[in-house]
């Protein structure tokens, strides 16, 4: 606990210099705030997509004592027929993931080879790329609007015909670090994609997205993620992320 | 006498007739800016029709667009099109299609590299300058390819090409790849091949994105609207001009076609009024040899267009495919009019050697038979009004409207204008009698005629023989009619869509899209009895409470231990305290993660049998959506390989492609003798619906649900046919009704079509038996009472429809022996038939009634039918069927049809008159005139 106390006065400290903060060290920080929180945690998501169907999913999470690779766990609950079908994911920032997907009902665990981030989360309005976090490297940041409570960053690629962006817009909470909101712009400069984080708790200490909605403005469609039974510091062992622990789920899931 | 109110009004008063006729013309002008066209012949469908209602439905539930489908082939390569450079062309149209955005100027623009930096402007406005004008003035602009907001007609996220489309294959260390089957241009021949295969071993793409043969691709550029098709096309020739490497460019589908044929049409009315025009000036001039007299006829013909086109587009109506066809219609009735005026006149004035008396005459003397003719005609084509096709309605009822002011102006206008313009002095320079009567007995014409009449009077009895048999042979022509439309053949066979068209089809599973929709009966709510279920699952917990968790608890215990209670069986046991001796069974020689393994393999064993996870396992098989059922699944792929088996289907794609195929990468093992078992329906619907869940993830999201709903309850089977004819699609319809009749699938299924293929077929036949039944049928029976009215003869009234029975029963019997399709132009002109032919017959029995009144001798009195009423039916028919000869060089085929019919029409109610009603007069001479 103490240690959580600490960790959110560096924080406080660096929001009263946050003046002399760069967009990269916002965008850094960003970063740290929405994927890294704890050492490990998890969450149990409700996932609304705007057609009406839903999916509900319990994420495990783990940090790589290096501080940048991390393992997940996605694990469905529901609807019934995908019920215990689960993913893996070893997040290598800057370099490929390694990703594995269990099908209980077909008894297969199928590995998934490295391909574009950028593609719909199980069939929602979110990306992988938006549940997992973007490369710090691939874009570059400029610092475009400090207001009393955000800053404004804007966001190009690097590599433009790599994504199907233009550019986007994140305001980040100069407090938090939290983005509060990233608009994608295409490539003729028009908003097309709004994700939003649209409810904020203090869980143990650390600032949490506890509802979060992507809105695909093309098709019209969007999909709401509501978190709740949120842990972080719980222990996790490494070798849940491990292959054979999609066929067999851990406790930390299945409860 | 009352019938020359008129006349003497106009002989009278000819400046106030003309200034009127200005006035009106010029209002009816001033409605012409208003003018909107409308292209799409699904408005031949009332807006709230089923079908078309179903249509959009289907459409907007399954997220389907139109296409404008854009075929690439290369014969050259023996690679075919999957050779780096054809590929590399693909990928740049993708990129420029997904690309397209206006520009400040407000021109298109494309930029052909995928990081859109590289802008390119086009101006798609056609180089030839009669285009343009022709473009300007039917408000036709090639550059308009995006709304008003500046969004692009292309729905880029639904573009389907290589470069876009998903693919699925197996990858290094028997991982799953799931990226774009294009996803980087190739550079070598090798990667080109790749993607061959890729694509080859995708049931979704081969015959459909790919030809089997390797040598054609497609590209599917929805757009948001159909009107805008036709554009698209222009943009995409422009874009692939400089392609030299022999890539050949086709462009098809039924939107393109539709949209071409309204560009087209206008095009086609804009020279073939004006030609029409032209030919029936040149005829009159060789008939009559006066440019004043014949500009009334031509000036009534134009007053008439402009009167009922300014109506039409006054009362807010469209200008669609029939009602461009209008002005083609009223010209030759109203000409048709003022030929016989113009005949008499000629031939009167002779006598009278004065223009108001003559006109006098000539009104006294045609006005019953003109009346007649008018109102038969009129009947004919306000029958239309009872068809069920909303623009045949309004077409019917315009040519009327305007068969009505043609009558009207041939009494008023033209003896107002001849009045006026045309002096006694040039009336008096016309040939004498004497040199008229040379010319009678000279004339080719004249010489012709009375021989003919001579024939009928000789040889009465085979003119009739003759006839009847022509008409047995009809009638059995008429049973071989194929009543048959495809919208594409309604341009000429060396149309560049029609070749299109032909290329595509012998390449691909077919350019002609219908949609076969599947629903449960009743929405598919499935009764599962949650009560009862509940008190089986408190059961089953119980029993598991017993028997299976025990097992897991240590199982999981296992998972936690730590490394120290690993290091032999010893250990193990030692922090397993209370574990069933049969855990440790076998593990003596292991340690570490092999022992945890074996361990857990075993708790695995005993936790299977789990009655909670048999109970949810049932629960899901039985409240699983329709099409998240094996058993129907498997009913729809058997649906499908029957289609493929009908003939007319080259291809369908359903749901249950998309989940062999990804059952089948799934399940693939490298080397393993039984991939192929796994190209099928997995057996469980909790397998189907995680199947389904991965297909949800790959990179184009959402191409699952143009196949199914988004709660698995609705599917659609995208079925491809080689020919958009009415008949192959209708055949394709009777063999699935078939299919499921002798099959029912394993729940009921509403089966439904959808897509424009269909969506023709359902209003040709509208059209077809509303013609033919509704219309024609009444209005024959109208106009049959109505001659017997004229006549005040029941056998009179016979003989005059005999001529028109005759034309009809010859003309479609000629069309059954012929094999030309009954489409529909074929069936507009049935309308035109009754209206036409009724004409001469009307004209001769009148007239020779007339005759023998003062004759009493039919003998003499048909001398005298040869002479001027003979001459004036045969002016008649040849001004009109020459006239409209230039319509047989028109580039789209209805108007050829109807060019064809109009000369048809004439020449055989033409002889028809002349040789069938002088022989019946003789036969039945007594009779008649009692």
């Amino acid at each position: 606990m103490k240690k959580r106390i600490i960790a959110s006065l560096i924080i406080a400290t660096a929001a009263t210099v946050r003046a002399e903060l760069s967009a990269d060290e916002i965008v850094s920080k960003a970063n740290q705030a929405s994927y890294y929180a704890g050492k490990d945690g998890s969450a149990h998501v409700v996932m609304k997509l705007s057609d009406g169907r839903s999916r509900e999913l319990t994420i495990l999470r783990k940090n790589d004592d290096n501080g940048v690779d991390q393992k997940f766990y996605v694990y469905f609950k529901g609807p019934a027929d995908v019920r215990k079908m689960a993913y893996l994911v070893h997040k290598h920032p800057g370099k490929n993931d390694d990703r594995w997907l269990f099908l209980p009902a077909l008894n297969l665990v199928k590995r998934i080879a490295p391909g574009d981030k950028r593609t719909s989360f199980v069939g929602s309005d979110f990306l992988y790329e938006d549940v997992s976090g973007r490369g710090l490297d691939e874009d570059t940041h400029e610092l475009v609007e400090t207001t009393d409570t955000q800053y404004v960053v804007k966001c190009v690629p690097k590599d433009p015909g790599s994504v199907e962006f233009g550019s986007y817009k994140v305001w980040i909470d100069k407090d938090t670090f939290i983005p509060r909101k990233a608009e994608y712009l295409d490539k003729n400069g028009k908003l097309y994609r709004v994700v939003e984080s649209t409810k904020i708790k203090t869980i143990q200490g650390i600032p949490t997205v506890v509802e979060s909605i992507a809105k695909n403005l093309k098709s019209g469609s969007s999909t709401t993620n509501t978190f709740d039974q949120i842990k972080y510091g719980i222990g996790l062992k490494d070798r849940i992320f491990t292959e054979r622990f999609l066929r067999r789920p851990p406790r930390e899931v299945t409860r | 006498m009352k019938r020359l109110g008129m006349t003497n009004f106009s002989i009278r008063y000819p400046w106030v007739v003309l200034g009127l006729v200005l006035a009106i013309t010029v209002f009816f002008g001033m409605q012409f800016p208003k003018v909107h066209f409308d292209n799409d012949p699904e408005n031949m469908l009332s807006k709230d029709e089923f079908v078309r209602v179903f249509h959009h439905e289907t459409k907007q539930k399954f997220g389907l667009y139109d296409f404008v489908i854009v075929g690439i082939v290369n014969e050259k390569n023996p690679d075919g099109i999957f050779n780096v450079e054809t590929l590399r062309h693909v990928d740049t149209l993708t990129q420029q299609l997904l690309s397209l955005r206006p520009g400040s100027d407000g021109l298109p623009q494309v930029a052909s590299d995928k990081a859109q930096t590289d802008w390119q402007t086009l101006d798609l406005s056609p180089k030839g300058g009669f285009q343009r004008i022709m473009g300007k003035v039917f408000g036709h602009d090639p550059n308009r390819l995006f709304d008003e907001e500046g969004n692009s007609a292309i729905i880029g996220r639904e573009l389907i090409s290589p470069s876009v489309v998903d693919n699925i294959k197996q990858a290094d260390q028997g991982s799953l790849k799931m990226e774009y089957l294009m996803e980087h241009v190739p550079q070598t021949r090798e990667q080109a091949l790749v993607i061959r295969d890729d694509a080859m071993n995708n049931p979704l793409y081969k015959g459909t994105l790919v030809s089997e043969d390797a040598k054609a691709i497609c590209i599917y550029i929805p757009i948001t609207e159909k009107t805008y098709s036709y554009n698209v096309a222009t943009l995409v020739r422009e874009l692939t001009r400089d392609w030299n490497n022999g890539d050949k460019i086709y462009i098809a589908g039924l939107p393109v076609a539709e949209d071409t044929f309204g560009v087209e049409m206008l095009v086609q009315m804009a020279i073939s009024a004006p030609m029409a025009m032209l030919i029936l000036f040149l005829l009159m001039y060789f008939f009559f040899r006066r440019v004043s007299l014949i500009l009334a006829p031509l000036l009534l013909a134009v007053v008439t267009v402009v009167w009922t086109m300014g109506l039409l587009i006054g009362l807010g109506f469209d200008v669609h495919i029939m009602s461009s066809m209008i002005p083609i219609f009223i010209m030759p009735i109203t000409v048709c009019n003022s030929i016989h005026v113009l005949s008499e006149f000629f031939d009167s004035y002779r006598i009278y050697h004065n223009k108001a008396e003559t006109l006098r005459h000539v009104v006294k003397e045609l006005f019953m038979p003109m009346l007649f003719a008018t109102t038969t005609t009129i009947a004919g084509f306000a029958s239309l009004a009872t068809t069920p096709i909303p623009p045949v309605r309004v077409f019917g009822l315009h040519v009327a409207f305007g068969v009505a002011v043609g009558w009207l102006l041939t009494m008023t206008f033209v003896p107002a204008f001849i009045q006026l313009f045309i002096s006694e002095k040039s009336l008096q320079r016309l040939p004498t009698s004497d040199q008229q009567s040379d010319e009678h007995a000279n004339g080719l014409l004249p010489r012709f005629l009375k021989r003919v009449g001579e024939f009928t009077y000789s040889h009465s009895r085979s003119v009739v023989w003759t006839t009847v048999a022509i008409l047995a042979i009809s009638v059995y022509g008429i049973s071989l009619i194929n009543v048959n439309d495809n919208p594409v053949k309604w341009f000429t066979k060396n149309h560049e869509l029609r070749i299109a068209d032909r290329v595509l089809n012998n390449h691909f599973g077919g350019t002609y899209t219908a949609y076969l929709t599947l629903a449960p009966e009743g929405g598919g709510t499935t009764t599962f009895d949650e009560a009862a279920f509940e008190k089986k699952m408190e059961q089953a917990k119980a029993e598991d409470k017993k028997n299976i968790q025990p097992w897991e608890e240590l199982s999981d215990t296992i998972n936690y231990l730590d490394d120290p209670a690993l290091q032999s069986l010893e250990t193990f046991r030692a922090a397993l305290p209370g574990a069933p001796a049969e855990l440790f069974r076998g593990l003596e020689n292991l340690s570490g993660e092999d022992l945890r393994d074996a361990a857990l393999d075993f708790c695995d064993q005993k936790t299977q049998t789990s009655a909670v996870e048999k109970l949810l396992a049932q629960k899901t098989e039985l409240t699983a959506p329709v099409f998240k059922r094996p058993d129907v699944l498997r009913w729809v792929g058997r649906l499908q390989a029957h289609l493929l088996e009908q003939g007319k289907v080259g291809k369908t794609s359903s749901a249950v492609d998309a989940i062999k195929k990804a059952s089948y990468e799934l399940n693939y093992v490298k080397g393993s003798q039984d991939n192929d078992r796994f190209f099928s329906i997995p057996d469980s619907a909790a397998a189907c619906g995680q199947v389904y869940m991965q297909l949800e993830g790959m990179k184009k999201k959402d191409t699952l649900f143009h196949l199914v709903t988004r709660d698995f309850q609705e599917a659609n089977i995208w079925v491809q046919l080689t020919s958009g004819d009415n008949q192959d699609m209708e055949s394709v319809v009777a063999s699935v009704d078939q299919f499921v009749k002798n099959n029912p699938p394993p729940v009921p299924l509403k089966v439904r079509w959808a897509g424009l293929t269909y969506l023709n077929v359902v209003w040709q036949n509208k059209m077809v038996t509303g013609m033919l039944y509704g219309s024609l049928a009444s209005s024959y029976l109208v106009v049959f009472i109505m001659m017997v009215f004229l006549f005040r003869s029941g056998l009179f009234g016979v003989l005059a429809m005999l001529p028109l029975t005759v034309t009809i029963t010859f003309i479609y019997g000629l069309i059954g022996w012929v094999g030309k399709d009954y489409d529909m132009p074929v069936a507009i002109l049935s309308a035109m038939t009754l209206g036409l032919s009724v004409d001469f017959a009307i004209h001769f029995l009148e007239r020779g009634r007339e005759m023998y009144k003062s004759s009493k001798d039919w003998k003499e009195a048909n001398a005298r039918m040869f002479r001027e009423p003979a001459k004036a039916i045969s002016r008649n028919a040849i001004v009109i069927a020459l006239g409209f000869l230039p319509l047989l060089f028109a580039p789209l085929v209805p108007y050829r049809t109807v060019g064809f019919f109009l000369a048809m029409i004439m020449l055989t109610s033409w002889l028809a008159t002349l040789l069938i009603l002088p022989a019946l007069v003789r036969l039945l001479e007594k009779r008649l005139f009692k």
